[in-house]
């Protein structure tokens, strides 16, 4: 069982980690640059449009391309049915998944409003979409099961038949004695909520230009989505090439925020389509494509939660019991339980934890990653109970928190569902955030205002951000999992120059936004004692890659960090023998320093990285016998902390060891006839561990703010009862604008980690993490007079208005 | 998301226009800015064989005031009105409302003849238009006729045009000086179409309510006046519980549509607030108040 | 039958002629008939902003205008911000303040932007906040571009005339 060793802090001062330097890769996005997926033209390139089935279930009883075929331009039409011929079933890492089986293009039947059912390949997209019109479907409407409820009962239309229900996966896991602490509790609080679903939609789509030479037979795709580079034998096999025939090169994501996590079904059709054609064919989803048929909207859940109190706020167990509606497919499993499972009790000494989870299937489009991976929401119910305790018990929703957080000798924290919280400082967050937020004028202020008749609020909430995941959350959740994968690499290939230029690979698509270039030129530029904007950082494509799982849960700076330090010691080792050789000492007698190996204690015998590597790419007969020309090295870095769950799934063993941890406090003011918000002050504080780049982390916490306040009161896939999408473009799906989000006023709290290098930790997905939380504790707290509580999000104005009425007619008042 | 093949036309007179209209029959659709065509285009909602530029009449872009009215020519940009001095000064009450329409690079190429022809219900424009009594000129095969705002808007998205007409002006009169006017509106987020919106106009002589207009927009199939209202309020002292009065009465008889940015009752009630809101700064403006 | 009509336009302080269909979009005419990828397409309904660009002047959505309708004028693309490879002012605030993450809204955000302090060379940070909401961002949550806005109002203010940073364009 392999467990990590904590790693020693360096003695010496960081130069770089710690710099909110000028980002290295900035220029060529500023001049309009980029080079992002649908900037790449490529000869004879074909232009794909695929055609979405407007049901939400039916049996597709013919597809007639006659008419499309013929259109001036059209090069080829293919159908479900055909691509059933060209590919086998997408990859899915879902339970069952030769029972539930995932095309690229519906055959039999359509599952979902979306769902594609032939994709036409033309030479411009315009005539591409005009052959779309003319392709005749002939549905038979089936009923569609939208209401994850409804979709449980045995009578219910079946999604996917050879399951024989709609319930894809049901568990009750417990861990501690949650028995005896319900039993021991002064008191139980209870209560219902509602979290609909929303998704990452960056401003980006997932598209891909896929090219085929059927004289290599390969198969090169340029995709925005490049990640869990080891999985990729999947998508050959779907492709029907062989692995070592398949490229998947990277192109800078415009965003992603989770969606272009494994995001495969678009570099499927535009691969399949190139083999067909032997031509090179470019698909990039619309607007509408990405809102319906993305595979990534967020978790859609409904919880029955029950929280046990002692009289003195003491916290001793949790319930949670958890409906969870995947859409039409399952394709990660319950993965997002498996973000929740990891920081399931919080900041908290909570004792035991008792976890029912229900993931049900619906004529929806599935669930697949969104920011936080389903932790976020595990984060707003939590904090939802813990003001519903202090509520009722007459706390103060501050003293309550005090009372249960963990404390900073307690670390590493091993919590009920056995992962652990490496380190944390939670009361320390608390406190700066309130100091921030001037939480004690708020009060008085509130008390002033609220005798003005106005509704002003305070939230404050503690959560935690989980990061680094492993690879075992995938299959826990079976005694018996198919495989029991325990490999989460990231890789990076460092090799220098002979004039001592350093060039860093990455294997996955590690760009989304999140600086990757600008940390790993930090990293490396730590080691090396170089610029980092001298740093040239380049992504490799899969064929000739090493395993790379990409960004995603917070993972890809702290794994590019033990990558990019164990090809650096790498290379250093093999200088440090050059040099010894070179300068004639025992190379243990040389220091790194300056750059360079120096021989201790007479620093001016000395050789750069520069003169090191020009002896080493051009001098052989001189080096050491088993010395190679060249200074290259490579690190595959696996997840660094990872332990096995318990055979009998009572303990799930270390998954997500790095937890940050955030304090949000937002002001605001509730308008009580329109429940709109407006906001006094925001305030977020949070703890991620060593900061590489603070103004960077700076950047994607405000971010994930506002990506949290489109969550927590803005954003949401909404289907009508017949499973229709309502939400079919950007003026009903709601991303806010600058007029939305406040001004954030964000502090630092750096925790190290004792397992990372540098003690990094993940904050990317942090501030999405908070706010809903937070936003929801300032709603209850702005009508506390009404005795309004936030139980569904999003949070809209007409749902605020319609709870302030509810709560008026309950107290008899209008 | 490409639109369907169409034929663009660049007319360079009216008379061109109304005739490549009219040829155009059925097929033909006038464009203006294209901030609501086009994207319905784009989506393949709309799919018109013929588009008719309008803004290539270089004889339809003005804005201009003469005898009481403010002229305002099927070819002037949304922001230009927003920027004129003279549309200012004489119907603040459009300006303001301007502010409200999308973001500025919609209203860059936004006409506002454009925006009462395609008389969107949550659109900013035609509320202002009835409210203050605008007059529209259409030129079609019959000829040139003049057609009041209150003849105007038929139902959603639909207009008294008959096919093959043009409009090309839409006039607004100037109320008199001392007017207190507002115009505002609850939206999902700043830009958005307008939950509901309220236009009110009042004119005080003395204390009293002599003259006034209020109508709202995001409450019905059409742009509402609330007649009924305005009735309450006319030769009344505009107090708090007048304003009330006349925001119930402006409201009661809705009967929005439901969507998923308003239930119909929420509409109804949030247009009531906004009414209210809208009355009591009309007010505070007539006499002397804030501007 | 393909409806097509010849166009004449100048961008960024060069001119073209094309053939072009009535229904090509604006953004497609600049991307793929001019190769300049810096307009971005993020929603093709007006909403998003990325495809930003500025007609004579004025910042425009390129995704909901024909390129038949830019007939005549005159369009600045970021392409034609940096002046003979120095950056703008505002990319270089821009960059400074790590005002962009993914990128992909930045060129819309720094027209948009260079319109603002064309009109306004002193705005305060609401009317900055305010004129940028045309344009959606997804990463930054907009604060830093705020502030790099504000910082490249400073910059221009402090430079002197005669360094010109009017890009070709707005000279032609």
């Amino acid at each position: 069982m392999p467990v990590t060793q904590t790693v020693p802090t360096p003695e010496r001062e960081l130069k770089w980690v710690g710099k909110s330097i000028r980002r290295v890769e900035d220029p060529k996005f500023l001049t309009g640059r980029g080079g992002y997926v649908d900037d790449i033209v490529l000869p004879g390139m074909l232009h794909a449009a695929v055609l979405r089935s407007p049901h939400a279930h039916a049996r597709i009883r013919r597809v007639d391309t006659e008419a499309a075929r013929r259109l001036p331009g059209v090069v080829a039409v293919v159908t479900g049915a055909e691509a059933a011929e060209l590919c086998n079933p997408m990859p899915d890492f879902g339970p069952a998944p030769d029972k539930h089986v995932w095309r690229c293009l519906a055959v039999d039947k359509v599952r979902h409003v979306g769902e594609g059912v032939a994709v036409v390949v033309a030479e411009s997209r315009y005539l591409a979409e005009d052959a779309r019109d003319l392709i005749e479907v002939d549905y038979e409407p089936l009923p569609a099961v939208v209401d994850p409820m409804a979709a449980m009962d045995p009578s219910a239309p079946l999604v996917h038949e050879a399951l024989g229900s709609n319930v894809a996966y049901q568990r009750t896991f417990v861990f501690g004695d949650v028995e005896r602490d319900f039993a021991e509790a002064d008191l139980v609080v209870r209560d219902h909520l509602r979290w609909r679903r929303s998704g990452g939609q960056p401003l980006e789509t997932v598209g891909a230009v896929a090219d085929y030479d059927p004289a290599t037979g390969m198969l090169t795709i340029h995709c925005n989505s490049l990640t869990f580079t080891h999985f990729l034998f999947m998508l050959a096999g779907t492709l029907k090439v062989p692995a070592n025939r398949l490229d998947i090169r990277p192109t800078p994501a415009g965003g992603s925020f989770g969606s272009k996590f494994w995001a495969v079904k678009v570099a499927a059709i535009a691969g399949m389509l190139a083999k067909k054609l032997g031509r090179p064919v470019k698909l990039i989803e619309d607007r509408v494509d990405n809102l319906s048929n993305c595979d990534h909207h967020g978790s859609d859940r409904i919880y029955d939660l029950e929280l046990a109190v002692m009289k003195d706020g003491t916290l001793r167990g949790i319930k949670f019991d958890v409906v969870d509606d995947y859409g039409a497919y399952i394709q990660f499993g319950t993965g997002t339980h498996g973000n929740s499972l990891a920081q399931c009790v919080g900041p908290y000494r909570i004792g035991s934890v008792q976890y029912a989870v229900r993931a049900v299937l619906t004529n929806k489009c599935q669930q697949g990653a969104h920011r936080g991976f389903g932790s976020e929401v595990t984060n707003w119910a939590i904090e939802r109970m813990v003001d519903l305790a202090a509520r009722e018990l007459g706390m103060d929703p501050v003293e309550i928190r005090r009372r249960n957080f963990i404390r900073p000798d307690q670390f590493p924290y091993f919590i009920p569902s056995g992962n652990v919280y490496d380190s944390g400082n939670y009361e320390g967050v608390m406190n700066t955030a309130l100091q921030l937020a001037d939480y004690d004028h708020w009060r008085r202020e509130q008390e002033r205002l609220r005798r003005e008749g106005r509704y002003i609020g305070i939230g404050v909430i503690s959560c935690q951000e989980r990061s680094v995941f492993s690879a075992t959350e995938f299959w826990f959740w079976f005694d018996e999992p198919a495989a029991k994968v325990t490999s989460a690499p990231e890789s990076v290939t460092l090799s220098v120059d002979p004039t001592g230029g350093i060039t860093a690979t990455l294997y996955s698509n590690a760009f989304w936004g999140n600086s990757s270039d600008t940390v790993v030129a930090q990293l490396v530029a730590e080691e090396f004692d170089v610029d980092p904007h001298s740093v040239n950082v380049v992504y490799s494509g899969s064929n000739r890659g090493l395993p790379a799982t990409g960004p995603g849960g917070s993972r890809f700076t702290v794994m590019v960090a033990g990558a990019i330090n164990g090809a650096a010691t790498r290379i250093k080792e093999k200088a440090r023998k050059v040099a010894g050789h070179v300068l004639e000492v025992d190379p243990e007698d040389l220091e790194w320093a300056g750059g360079g190996f120096r021989v201790k204690g007479a620093p001016e015998r000395r050789l750069s990285l520069a003169e090191i590597a020009l002896q080493t790419y051009l001098f052989k007969h001189s080096l050491p016998d088993e010395i190679e020309t060249g200074l290259e090295a490579s690190k595959v870095y696996d997840h660094p902390y990872t332990t096995m769950p318990s055979d009998d799934r009572t303990n799930l063993g270390v998954f997500y060891p790095f937890v940050g941890n955030a304090c949000h406090v937002p002001v605001i003011e509730v308008d009580p006839e329109t429940g709109a918000i407006s906001y006094l002050r925001y305030v977020a504080v949070h703890d991620a561990g060593t900061m590489v780049n603070p103004r960077g982390l700076e950047g994607q916490i405000i971010g994930g703010t506002a990506h949290g306040i489109g969550t927590a009161l803005f954003e949401e896939y909404v289907y009508d009862h017949d499973g229709q999408l309502l939400t079919t473009s950007y003026m009903d799906y709601l991303i806010p604008s600058a007029m939305e989000v406040p001004e954030v006023i964000v502090g630092h709290q750096e925790t190290p980690s004792p397992f990372t290098v540098h003690g990094i930790k993940g904050g990317g997905e942090g501030g999405r993490m908070m706010t809903p939380a937070a936003l929801s504790a300032a709603i209850d707290d702005a009508l506390a007079p009404l005795g309004v509580r936030c139980t569904e999000l999003p949070a809209t104005p007409e749902r605020i208005r319609r709870w302030i009425e509810e709560a008026r007619a309950r107290a008899g008042t209008r | 998301m490409k639109p369907p093949p169409f034929v663009y036309h660049a007319p360079s007179t009216i008379a061109e226009a109304t005739a490549l209209l009219h040829e155009a029959g059925e097929e033909g659709r006038v464009l203006a800015g294209g901030q609501s065509l086009i994207p319905l285009m784009n989506f393949r909602l709309a799919r018109p064989g013929h588009l008719v530029d309008v803004t290539t009449v270089r004889a339809l872009d003005y804005i201009r005031a003469d005898d009481g009215q403010l002229r305002i020519g099927a070819a002037a940009r949304q922001s230009a009105v927003e920027r004129d001095q003279t549309a200012a000064a004489r119907t603040p009450l459009l300006v303001e409302a301007l502010h409200l329409v999308g973001h500025e690079p919609i209203r860059h190429r936004g006409t506002v003849v454009g925006s009462l022809a395609h008389a969107d219900p949550s659109a900013e424009i035609p509320a202002v238009a009835l409210a203050m009594g605008a007059e529209l000129t259409a030129v079609g095969p019959r000829g040139e006729r003049r057609i009041p705002a209150s003849d105007f808007f038929t139902g959603p998205f639909s207009t008294a045009l008959e096919t093959g007409e043009l409009l090309t002006e839409v006039s607004f009169p100037t109320w008199p000086p001392g007017t207190g006017h507002a115009f505002l509106e609850f939206a999902r987020r700043h830009g958005d179409f307008a939950v509901a919106g309220a236009a009110a106009l009042v004119h005080l002589e003395g204390e009293v309510v002599d003259r006034v207009a209020i109508a709202l927009c995001g409450v019905a199939g059409t742009p509402v006046r609330a007649t009924e209202a305005e009735s309450r309020l006319l030769g009344e002292r505009p107090t708090p519980a007048a304003i009330e009065a006349a925001a119930e009465a402006a409201t009661s008889d809705l009967a929005p549509a439901s969507d998923i940015h308003g239930s119909s009752a929420y509409r109804r009630q949030v247009a009531r607030t906004y009414v209210r809101r809208a009355l009591t700064l009309a007010v505070e403006r007539a006499r002397g108040g804030s501007r | 039958m393909m409806d097509r009509h010849r166009i004449a336009l100048t961008v960024n302080g060069r001119p073209y002629e094309a053939e072009v269909e009535s229904r090509r979009l604006l953004v497609d005419f600049l991307r793929e008939d001019l190769g300049l990828k810096g307009a971005h397409i993020g929603c093709e309904h007006g909403v998003c902003g990325t495809c930003t660009v500025l007609m004579d002047g004025e910042s425009i959505r390129s995704c909901i205008t024909l390129a038949v309708q830019a007939n005549g004028s005159s369009i600045l693309t970021v392409e034609g911000l940096a002046t003979d490879g120095r950056l703008h002012p505002l990319q270089e605030a821009f960059w400074d303040n790590q005002a962009l993450q993914c990128g992909y809204c930045t060129p819309g955000m720094l027209l948009r932007a260079y319109e603002l302090l064309r009109e306004q060379p002193r705005p305060t940070a609401a009317q900055v906040r305010e004129a940028i909401a045309s344009n959606l961002c997804r990463c930054t949550g907009y604060q830093f571009i705020v502030e790099a806005v504000l910082d490249a109002a400073t910059r221009l203010e402090a430079a002197a005339p005669s360094q010109g940073h009017e890009p070709a364009a707005s000279r032609a």
